[in-house]
């Protein structure tokens, strides 16, 4: 990976752990960790992000508002959807939603740099 | 209770021996009478029939005695009259009165009937007739006869007659009184044959009374003995005793009711066996459709959680997945460092990391150990649960987790508010939890987004008789419970929700579970206002005191 061109990404996740572990897998990246869906939506007003990793189910404002508000304010940005809750329904909605991928936890560390991938590699297209 | 023989026994005696025995002395009494009266009659008569018998015999023969005024034979006759029994006297006079002959004291009383009785008698007496006079005390009967001679009427006819013209025509005889002749009879013998008759006849029924009393006392004795058996058993058997039987073996009227007494005892015994054995038959049934009721209720109950369970399933799976999450990512990633570490050159930050990414590993398992065991507590089976000390807020928050993301997928808020100086209750945990999991679930269904479900305890303290309670509110703001549905929410099956989304039985299983835990669960709802379940436990009296402090130091912690 070229750390001279990092790629930003917005870590949206209510859950501690998952944040602790994804800034600690994804030290490569420019990273933003948002605790909850306002913070990132805040966060996303500020400046674009390549890529937002967000949680589903959250306090206050969910995921699929941050997949909503990220479509909205920034069109370029790849939304990939990380959630608890596994179903092939939610899968699909949040896909409907305008996310670019669905990963449901627990997810390995090769799962996650392949969907990463992917999703950096179709903004590049 | 009145003795049995005080019952029937001496009363029956009584009713039976006195009117039969005054019946007995009544009419012995009547017949010796009658006999006395009869025999006294038949003696008189002889002593009347002997003295008519003596008088005309001496009548006849003293007829020449008294037309010759012969002294000599007429004593004669009178000395051979008085050697008859009961001859007192006797006397012959003419008709002038004048005394021919006589034997025998006859006593001035005598003389003077005889003369009052003569004075009244005309010379033509032809006829016997007597009187009944007193002498010396006693009774004397006194005949007198007329002493007659016949005499020849001669008149013209009758002259004619005797010349032969009508030999047809006897010559006419008159019977013409001469004299009198008295006997005195005394009444002394036939007295004392009338005493004795008599004394026969009392003696006669004395023995008679007496016996007829004896004979009527153990006839009557020996027919209530039987009745006062009688009297007995069928009071056992009217009190119950329906072993008792009549020991009477006669062939009469009383053997055959002492026989169907006891055929009566034998059914009534037979009646009761079986109604025993119907009802031992009815309790076992009323036991057995109980113990299955219980087993229905136990088993709605159980599909009632697993239906909560399944509702769960999605939160549950969000709980166990994010720290599954964690650990399986944190695992990886230390085993990849791991892997690419050169022995011997591992840095103190990279331990340090090492040590911190285990670390989380382990956190995260224990969370899930947590979560796992709040699911197997929630979803113990229903079954012979047992009932320990209970933190209710502590089930509450337990509960909270189960629902929070249920809750947020339906973006419904959950404000909990707990007492913190809460006494702990006797009850089941996993019971409370299912009923406080039905009220918030329910409640989220009937709110609509952004809505907040109020969780409040409170805990009122012991007053009086009052042990002490606590006070569990919740609330929402949804759509509220229509009035006329308000007294059917804990009836069984009763639902509003579509089919397939609601078993209709979660507020009648809560009810059960609230009252089992000896407390009550109301309902308040106001139409597109809201609804309140208002839930009341008795606190553990033992628990007030001693958890307090408990309580403070899990607050802090939590």
């Amino acid at each position: 990976m070229d750390t001279s061109e990092r790629h930003s990404i917005l870590i949206v996740d209510d859950e501690e752990i998952i944040r602790d572990f994804l800034s600690e897998v994804l030290e490569d990246y420019d990273l933003t960790l948002a605790c909850d869906g306002d913070e990132a939506i805040e966060h996303l007003k500020k400046r674009a992000f390549d890529l937002v990793i967000t949680d589903l189910r959250m306090p206050k404002v969910s995921g699929e508002e941050v997949v909503k508000a990220a479509s909205d304010l920034r069109p370029n940005t790849k939304v990939m959807v990380v959630s608890g809750y596994s179903s092939l329904k939610t899968a699909s909605d949040s896909v409907a939603g305008g996310a670019c991928a669905f990963l449901a936890k627990p997810f390995s560390i090769k799962e996650l740099f392949r969907e990463i991938d992917n999703a950096l590699e179709q903004k590049q297209e | 209770m009145r003795p049995s023989w005080l019952i029937s026994g001496t009363s029956l005696r009584l009713k039976f021996a006195v009117p039969i025995s005054i019946m007995v002395v009544i009419s012995t009494v009547i017949m010796s009478g009658y006999l006395i009266d009869q025999q006294s009659d038949s003696i008189g008569r002889e002593l009347e029939s002997r003295a008519e018998t003596l008088i005309r015999m001496i009548a006849i023969n003293a007829e020449s005695g008294v037309l010759f005024e012969s002294k000599y034979e007429l004593d004669e006759l009178l000395r051979v009259l008085y050697q008859f029994e009961s001859v007192e006297y006797c006397r012959i006079t003419n008709t002038e009165g004048v005394l021919l002959s006589s034997y025998g004291e006859m006593g001035a009383d005598a003389t003077e009937v005889h003369d009052v009785r003569l004075r009244g008698r005309n010379q033509a007496m032809l006829v016997s007739d007597y009187v009944l006079c007193r002498i010396h005390n006693h009774l004397m009967y006194v005949q007198i006869s007329p002493i007659t001679t016949e005499k020849k009427q001669l008149s013209r006819e009758t002259l004619g007659m005797a010349a032969g013209v009508d030999k047809s025509l006897a010559t006419p005889t008159i019977l013409e009184t001469i004299g009198f002749i008295e006997l005195g009879m005394s009444t002394r013998t036939v007295d004392r044959d009338i005493t004795q008759a008599k004394t026969a006849a009392i003696l006669l029924t004395l023995m008679v009374v007496v016996t007829t009393i004896i004979v009527v006392v153990f006839t009557v004795k020996a027919v209530t003995k039987s009745l006062t058996e009688l009297v007995k058993a069928t009071d056992h058997i009217s009190r119950g005793d329906f072993d008792t039987r009549v020991k009477i073996d006669q062939q009469d009227e009383i053997g055959h009711l002492a026989r169907t007494v006891n055929r009566m005892a034998e059914s009534l015994l037979q009646s009761r066996e079986e109604i025993e054995k119907y009802n031992r038959t009815l309790e076992e049934k009323i036991i057995e459709r109980t113990q299955q009721l219980e087993d229905a209720q136990a088993q709605l109950i159980q599909s009632e959680k697993m239906s909560a369970i399944g509702q769960l399933a999605a939160g549950v799976a969000h709980e166990l997945n994010n720290p599954l999450g964690g650990i399986l990512g944190y695992a990886q990633f230390t085993l990849e460092k791991l892997r690419k570490n050169v022995p011997g050159a591992t840095t103190a930050k990279e331990i340090d990391a090492y040590i911190r990414h285990v670390r989380d590993i382990e956190n995260q398992a224990r969370r899930c150990k947590t979560i796992v065991q709040n699911l197997l507590r929630f979803s113990r089976s229903s079954r012979g649960v047992e009932f320990e000390e209970v933190d209710v807020n502590r089930a509450i928050k337990e509960t909270a987790t189960f629902v929070e993301h249920q809750l947020q997928i339906n973006r419904v808020h959950l404000d909990i508010s707990l007492a913190p100086d809460l006494p702990h209750i006797y009850g089941n945990a996993g019971q409370l939890q299912q009923v406080f999991t039905n009220l918030i679930i329910n409640a989220m269904h009937a709110s609509g987004p952004d809505s907040v479900i109020t969780v409040r305890s409170k805990f009122s303290p012991a007053l009086g008789e009052f042990g002490g309670a606590i006070e569990l509110v919740f609330s929402d703001n949804g759509h509220g419970i229509p009035k006329e549905n308000l007294n059917k929410v804990f009836e069984p099956f009763f639902t509003t929700k579509e089919v397939g989304k609601g078993t209709g039985l979660g507020l009648s299983v809560s009810y059960g579970i609230i009252k089992e835990h000896g407390g009550e669960i109301t309902v308040e709802s106001e139409p597109e206002m809201g609804t309140t379940f208002t839930i009341v436990l008795p606190a553990q009296e033992s628990c007030v005191q001693t958890d307090n402090l408990e309580n403070k130091d899990r607050q802090q912690t939590s």
